[in-house]
């Protein structure tokens, strides 16, 4: 027992022996990873995954109201969504929000995650308290926030100076700030968490150097910290790109898309088109435009970025 | 985040669409009907559930077709009927809003009109009021019988703060005005508005739409003749509307409040506002949140008469109950029947007026003394029972697809997105079938 625990750490005593024992018994017992091995994920993926998607993608091209039987109907919901005004205002808005998300959340969560990364005791439990809404639902959040700032018994009967008459969800305006703001609020935090733990891996000698440079705490950031954090920005950003392409529960409990169609993002009126309207075909030509245009941003941003080249920061700093 | 579970779900939800239909049917798992020799009857699942198992459990007392009783919680209960009402997994019988909410179904084919029943057991049509009965009339035939209770839209007000403004509450409409404006001056929204849910605005377009224009108007217009929404009544139900809206009736933020989440309750109770337009569960949603205001300032009259009106002052809007309605494919009618013989009787009324509902049946009457507040039932039941016509909810007298887009056209209106021509316009595009 105490030598195998001894044994797994390199720094400790017979770090040779250590090191050779493993590859042996992967090659002699374990053989390479076969096709098989990736079955049954592979099943439930396509059973799950890709089977609905071409569900979906052959029902985009039927006209169907749940109750009697589907017909087809040729690129008719295609084009129908093509000149439709909501749909059009439903993408900029999901533009609109997506990028709102990145541009807040991300800074944001950059400095939360580098102050967090710190090593006092305080810090650590204010992270704790600080990542409580990452544990919260989405619906549960949606829900507390309504209630939070219901203008006559919430916080804008309160502080009415900042709110007004506390009209958030009747204008426009407001109503995306109080979506972007409520997704920031849940959101940040696991951001920060990705940060945080970026943060943490920089090598601490990059931080010595530079102190022996006469490098400040700001020049340290700059030059040191941010260029570290890039693959991590990157991951980060796709996340929240696809998480803002894909929002959904907010606007549903939030706004449910309105004051009339001012908030109805392309998730939600695919919601609307599909469970509220029955407009099964329509329904899922939205939903997969959605996954197509999800699957192209996340690629642009993986190429534009270099992600795809796996470049290791491992070997130095670059 | 938005996490990364977010676009496999999204992809989830769209499998959904199709998948849905190999879903089991009911909350309580043993769904399916017909091959295991018993009747499944499908309810909203709610307190009321208490009352609809007594029933079931006295019927399976005498009868040899045993009833199950399933139950679907949650206010998607529409939108997840609507998924399994074609397939092996529905139910015998299910619980529904009558008019709009089984007009497709009857389109499609799947449920049994209840003629042959009524010409059998005439009591199934004359043992109910007939104002409620007729909403579930669809086509000339009958497809539903009442169950639970009824539900007339009120107008209700704070005594204390109507007292304060030296205001009664309004028998027509200009006093109504009358009254906006002496709140108004007293500093209290006039009128509490849940605009944020979207419903309870559209109970003041039904009720000024049947005041002005009687049910006519919008029969026709759900019949399909869409003129109906251009004609000079609907102009001037709009007119008024926008009036009272102009005239800061509903305050600043209507849309920012609502009714679910007791924003608008809770306005009436703490004296910040003078009325609120409201189904008759407003009482116990009040005697719950704020008893104390409930049981010592909380009226109650019915909405106001207009002058110059085609409608009855005497109609009633809001939902007029709930309905039982017989699939076509069910293996056991002789059972079924029976089982709605049941929705008349003393049992049954007793029961339901134990929790509160009122139900709509001739001898309900009989019972009203025994409420938990008999004047208030009694106010409920006379009106009901007076009245020529009871107009169901918009959203419910239409089609479940054309809510959605209602709804819109409707708060658009009132918070001013949509003058009266872009309103007229939404409401012809609405699907009628």
């Amino acid at each position: 027992m105490t030598t195998q625990i001894t044994s797994a750490r390199p720094a400790a005593g017979p770090r040779k022996g250590a090191r050779r024992r493993p590859p042996a018994s992967n090659a002699t017992k374990v053989g390479r990873p076969s096709f098989a091995w990736a079955l049954p994920a592979a099943l439930f993926f396509a059973l799950f995954a890709i089977a609905p998607l071409v569900m979906v993608a052959v029902l985009s091209f039927m006209t169907w109201d749940g109750i009697s039987s589907p017909q087809f109907v040729g690129m008719d919901n295609w084009s129908r969504l093509m000149d439709d005004p909501v749909m059009l205002n439903s993408i900029w808005l999901t533009l609109l929000l997506t990028v709102l998300g990145v541009v807040i959340q991300t800074p944001l969560s950059i400095v939360l995650g580098v102050w967090a990364a710190g090593n006092q005791r305080n810090r650590a439990v204010l992270s704790v308290i600080y990542f409580i809404p990452l544990l919260l639902s989405a619906t549960a959040v949606s829900v507390l926030w309504r209630a939070l700032l219901d203008p006559n018994f919430g916080i804008p009967a309160e502080a009415t100076w900042l709110f007004g008459d506390g009209n958030l969800f009747g204008e426009q305006a407001t109503a995306i700030g109080v979506l972007a703001f409520v997704s920031t609020w849940q959101f940040t935090p696991f951001h920060t968490l990705i940060y945080q733990g970026a943060a943490r891996a920089v090598p601490e000698v990059l931080y010595q150097a530079a102190e022996i440079d006469g490098a400040g705490r700001y020049r340290q950031f700059f030059h040191i910290t941010l260029p570290q954090l890039r693959n991590s920005m990157i991951t980060s950003m796709i996340l929240m790109i696809v998480g803002g392409l894909t929002t959904f529960e907010t606007v549903l409990i939030l706004t449910q898309g309105g004051p009339g169609t001012d908030t109805t993002i392309s998730a939600y009126y695919m919601y609307d088109k599909a469970f509220q309207g029955f407009d099964f075909g329509t329904g899922s030509a939205i939903a997969l435009a959605l996954v197509v245009a999800a699957t192209i941003i996340s690629l642009v941003v993986v190429r534009v970025s270099g992600y795809d080249k796996m470049r290791s920061t491992m070997e130095g700093v670059s | 985040m938005k996490t990364r579970a977010r676009l496999p779900r999204l992809v989830a939800c769209g499998a959904t669409l199709t998948l849905a239909l190999t879903l089991s049917a009911c909350g309580d798992g043993d769904g399916g009907s017909g091959s295991d020799g018993k009747i499944h009857v499908l309810v909203y699942g709610d307190a009321t559930n208490k009352v609809e198992k007594q029933l079931v459990e006295k019927f399976n007392k005498t009868s040899d077709v045993k009833v199950v009783l399933d139950t679907l919680p949650g206010a998607d209960y529409q939108k997840k009927l609507q998924t399994i009402i074609n397939t092996p997994q529905a139910p015998d019988v299910f619980f529904n809003w009558g008019g709009g909410s089984i007009k497709p179904f009857v389109k499609a084919g799947l449920l049994m009109p209840l003629d042959d029943f009524i010409e059998k057991n005439p009591d199934l049509e004359n043992k109910f009021l007939p104002s409620v009965f007729n909403n579930a009339v669809v086509d000339g035939k009958p497809y539903g019988v009442p169950m639970r209770g009824t539900q007339p839209v009120l107008l209700f007000h704070n005594k204390k703060v109507l007292d304060e403004a030296g205001v009664k509450p309004p028998k027509t409409w200009d006093e109504l005005l009358e009254a906006v404006s002496a709140l108004k001056a007293k500093g209290v929204t006039p009128i509490a508005l849940g605009g944020g849910d979207i419903w309870p605005t559209q109970m003041w377009f039904q009720y000024l739409y049947d005041r002005v224009a009687g049910p006519e108007l919008f029969a026709k217009a759900l019949g399909g003749d869409k003129s109906a929404w251009e004609s000079p009544d609907s102009k001037k139900a709009l007119d008024m509307i926008r009036e009272l809206v102009d005239a800061g009736a509903f305050g600043k933020n209507y849309d920012s409040v609502k009714y679910t989440n007791a924003g608008s309750v809770q306005l009436v109770a703490s004296g910040k506002a003078g009325f609120e337009l409201m189904g008759s569960w407003y009482y116990s949603q009040q005697l719950t949140d704020h008893p104390d205001f409930a049981e010592k300032s909380l009226g109650y009259t019915a909405f106001p008469t207009v002058s110059g009106g085609k409608g009855d002052p005497k109609n009633v809007a809001g939902n007029t109950n709930n309905y039982y309605s017989v699939m076509k494919k069910t293996k056991h009618p002789e059972a079924v029947a029976e089982f709605l013989k049941l929705m008349y009787s003393d049992d049954f009324v007793k029961a339901q007026m134990d929790i509160g509902n009122l139900p709509t049946t001739t001898n309900t009457k009989d019972f009203l003394d025994q409420a938990a507040d008999p004047k208030y039932s009694r106010f409920q039941y006379d009106l009901v029972a007076d009245a020529p016509s009871f107009q169901l909810s918009w959203d419910q007298a239409y089609p479940q697809k054309a809510s959605s887009d209602m709804h819109k056209a409707i708060q658009q209106f009132f918070n001013g997105q949509l003058d009266t021509d872009g309103f007229i316009k939404a409401m012809q595009a609405l699907p009628t079938d």
